[in-house]
């Protein structure tokens, strides 16, 4: 066996006139697991698609198992031993989990039939040996994100390879679900593949990685063993500046309560869901993957119905039967999924900021054209939203600048309530820092605040109080200067364990 | 440093030049092309199918879409014309086919937001229940016997130009104004781009969704008119196929069947690109078969290399 399965010196990538990549080194060995760091649009996702064939370099050396290679498509790619995890999308929902497995690949009878009892058998054969909570049978699209790409992996050592790409795995699995990958992925290295792991979750480094390659500005600038760095110190080369590493947060004291919700209810969700938000207040809401926080968050800005329970705002009961309604109360929703239901990101970003408020730039229907552009110039400005004007497309942004085009929407809206749903979910660590910031501009400005997280560490960095979630239903209130262990207990433990 | 947010021109600078290497072509191939008489059969032919996808246009962008139009066309024509048969002025007869268009626009939108059926198949099935309908309220036989001055709208001239021409760029600007310049259009783009983003964001997306249908609805009525008015009969059987013309001049343009793109002019040079051709196969004695396929290779051709554009400005991103 090589002791170098993969080694990639210089690699350069433009697309039109801009550099994606300008010097990209990695070397990755067998029973590896190789961290692969970097802020959004540092490159991490266009090297590894040179790598896995999705596009051609365009200078640079790639040496596979010692030799120089090019692989112009995946297919090439996956003949010579190198796979890439997607996420859930790349797989055909409506097939099997089996049919997945050999998709493409499938052993062929004479007239185009497919032997579909023995492709059954090694599937279960392979799932069995790797101890995966999967079924051969299943149909794909009712598996869980965590199961799609168990699926995705099977496929990989099926097709025999020796190198495994992971593109931010866990970024949408709950915590055991993140514990189950990495068990895997240890299996993968002890039977002596070699792993790229790309995340963004700094905290689970320690727990998968042996080294660890960061790019920046479609460079490496760092590579070596994980254990001879500090997390701080890869903040620094991720950022290329010095970070102060926690975000250090002024609390005021609150004002008058904005909004009330009592005994909110919706069956199969969460139960009995009572909490105020004041202004000038930045609420933490804490919770396990499932505890029922979106789904409280859908139903206090009207995309859910709700069974029972009441909305307060301002001390009146609001009905809130629609987003619209809540819009109108002044409640915003910064949502999760800003690609699915934050942002149109064919349209311009123009378009996106005055969205929801578009009655305060328009007379009688017609929009002054004028003024769309001051207020997108004064966000855009404001919140440092990095485009080349607000008529590019949402779309083409970073996922950070994403989020703050998103927030911008409900600032111009001119919101009182703000409820932020995993706000720094997939953003790099300059944008998270952005983000807070204008969480707590906001907080100042006299609105009240709910921020749903599940990255503990920034709710105790961003909160006054923090709610716990647990199984549908509020289990504790703590103070903002708590603990991670003590919000755990509240989140994991039965009611009776709790003090 | 913000310039004004669309740009069509810009952006559909192809089919625009396209257009205009035809339009050159069609000029030096044949002595005919360029007389007054044939511009004039041009613009008359095109407006009806002009019309329509300005509907066609604003309900694509939407994210829908309307195959029934084409039943629409018949349905208002005939009840405008039947309107006038029996005796009322032709404004109130066209006012009716109007009106009729508007009504039935507003059922396919109130059907596609209210009962969440794909617009695909909604209008599918009122392309049958209005082309039945048309069929049962008059027979099957044309309606005839309609006053002269009606065919004003479709053949008569005003200031030295076919009358229809300023329906056409007059419905073409107000379309225009109402996608670039008010918040009907702004939602219609929102809606069309995505959806649930719009809710979220507090669009009134049933109630405009179903205004875009009834804008849709009306031009059609109109194209209805000119139609009726162009064969001085109300014919159960036209608009055959129109929506396909109407939708493909939309797609030339380069809107979207995913929603959220398309502009007014680019489906003017869509209409007007499918109307040389025809006008000029014509000219050039090409068999009518043989113009059905060119008509359908250039979709084809316009949309792949419309995707390409695309694709190449996503990898820049």
């Amino acid at each position: 066996m090589p002791s170098v399965l993969l080694d990639l010196s210089g690699i350069q990538k433009r697309y039109g006139g801009v550099t994606a990549l300008r010097d990209g080194n990695l070397s990755v060995g067998p029973g590896e697991v190789h961290l692969l760091l970097g802020e959004n649009g540092a490159g991490k996702s266009t090297l590894m698609k040179i790598v896995a064939g999705m596009e051609h370099r365009d200078a640079g050396r790639m040496l596979w198992q010692g030799r120089e290679a090019a692989f112009r498509t995946p297919a090439e790619a996956a003949t010579a031993g190198i796979a890439m995890v997607h996420q859930e999308s790349l797989l055909a929902p409506h097939l099997t989990v089996a049919e997945n497995i050999f998709l493409g690949r499938e052993e062929r009878l004479p007239f185009g039939w497919v032997n579909r009892r023995r492709m059954v058998e090694q599937a279960s054969r392979l799932i069995e040996e790797h101890h995966f909570p999967l079924d051969a049978g299943w149909r794909v699209e009712r598996l869980s994100p965590a199961g799609k790409q168990l699926v995705g992996i099977c496929r990989a050592i099926q097709h025999g390879s020796s190198l495994l790409i992971f593109d931010e795995p866990t970024s949408s699995l709950s915590g055991a679900e993140t514990e189950e990958v990495f068990r895997i992925v240890r299996t993968l290295r002890a039977r002596g593949m070699g792993v790229i792991y790309i995340t963004h979750r700094l905290e689970e480094l320690r727990a998968i990685g042996d080294r660890v390659t960061i790019l920046r500005d479609g460079a490496t600038v760092h590579s070596g063993p994980l254990a001879e760095v500090s997390t701080d110190r890869i903040i620094q080369h991720m950022v290329g500046r010095e970070m102060v590493s926690i975000y250090q947060r002024q609390p005021l004291a609150p004002g008058a309560e904005l909004l009330r919700v009592e005994g909110l209810t919706r069956r199969g969700a969460f139960r009995d869901v009572s909490f105020s938000l004041r202004a000038g207040e930045i609420v933490g809401l804490a919770g396990l993957m499932g505890a029922g926080r979106t789904e409280t968050c859908l139903a206090m800005f009207g995309v859910d119905p709700v069974d029972a329970g009441r909305v307060f705002v301002d001390g009146r009961p609001a009905r809130i039967g629609s987003p619209r309604e809540a819009v109108a109360a002044g409640i915003a929703l910064v949502t999760e999924d800003r690609q699915k239901t934050g942002l149109a990101l064919r349209l311009p970003i123009a378009y996106n900021i005055t969205m929801a408020n578009l009655r305060e730039i328009s007379r009688l229907g017609v929009i002054d054209s004028r003024a769309q552009n001051r207020v997108t110039a004064e966000y855009i400005a404001r919140l440092r939203i990095r485009a080349s004007s607000g008529r590019q497309a949402a779309g083409r942004l970073s996922g950070g600048n994403q989020q703050k085009v998103a927030i911008a929407k409900w600032l111009f809206r001119r919101a009182r309530v703000f409820l932020f749903d995993e706000p720094t979910r997939g953003i790099d660590v300059g944008a998270k820092i952005e983000v807070f910031e204008v969480m707590d501009e906001l907080a100042r400005a006299g609105a009240a605040v709910l921020m749903v997280s599940s990255e503990m560490q920034e709710l105790l960095q961003m909160a006054d109080r923090i709610l716990v979630m647990r199984q549908g239903r509020l289990t504790g209130e703590l103070p903002g200067r708590t603990t991670q262990e003590e919000i755990m207990r509240f989140a994991a433990l039965e009611p009776e364990c709790a003090p | 440093m913000m310039q004004p947010m669309m740009q069509p021109m810009m952006q559909r600078l192809l089919p625009f030049l396209s257009l205009v290497v035809l339009f050159v072509a069609l000029a030096i191939a044949s002595p005919h092309f360029l007389t007054e008489t044939n511009l004039s059969s041009v613009v008359r032919q095109t407006a009806v199918i002009n019309v329509m996808s300005l509907g066609m246009t604003l309900i694509i962008i939407a994210g829908g879409i309307d195959l029934s139009v084409g039943a629409m066309l018949a349905m208002c024509g005939v009840l405008g014309t039947m309107a006038m048969q029996s005796g009322m002025p032709v404004t109130v007869g066209i006012l009716v086919g109007l009106l009729a268009g508007l009504f039935w626009g507003s059922v396919n939108g109130f059907l596609t937001t209210r009962l969440r059926i794909a617009p695909f198949i909604v209008t599918l099935g009122t392309l049958g229940i209005i082309r039945g309908l048309t069929l049962i309220i008059t027979n099957g036989l044309p309606v005839t016997q309609i006053p002269h001055s009606f065919a004003f709208l479709g053949e008569g001239n005003l200031l030295g130009v076919p009358f229809v021409l300023w329906v056409v760029v007059i419905c073409a600007l107000a379309t225009h104004v109402i996608l670039e310049h008010t918040r009907l259009g702004r939602y219609a783009f929102a809606i069309g781009s995505n959806p649930d983003a719009a809710v979220y964001a507090g669009v009134p997306v049933t109630f405009d969704t179903t205004m875009i249908y009834a804008l849709g609805g009306l031009l059609t009525g109109l194209a209805g008119m000119i139609e009726a008015s162009r064969l001085m009969t109300g014919q159960p059987s036209a608009g055959n196929g129109y929506e396909l013309q109407a939708i493909a001049a939309v797609v030339i343009g380069g809107g979207s069947l995913h929603g959220g793109e398309g502009s007014v002019i680019g489906t003017l040079i869509g209409a007007l690109i499918m109307g040389l051709l025809s006008n000029g196969s014509d000219l050039l004695g090409i068999s009518p078969y043989l113009q059905q396929a060119i008509i359908g290779a250039v979709i084809i051709l316009a949309v792949s290399v419309d995707e390409l554009r695309k694709r190449r400005g996503r990898a820049e991103a």
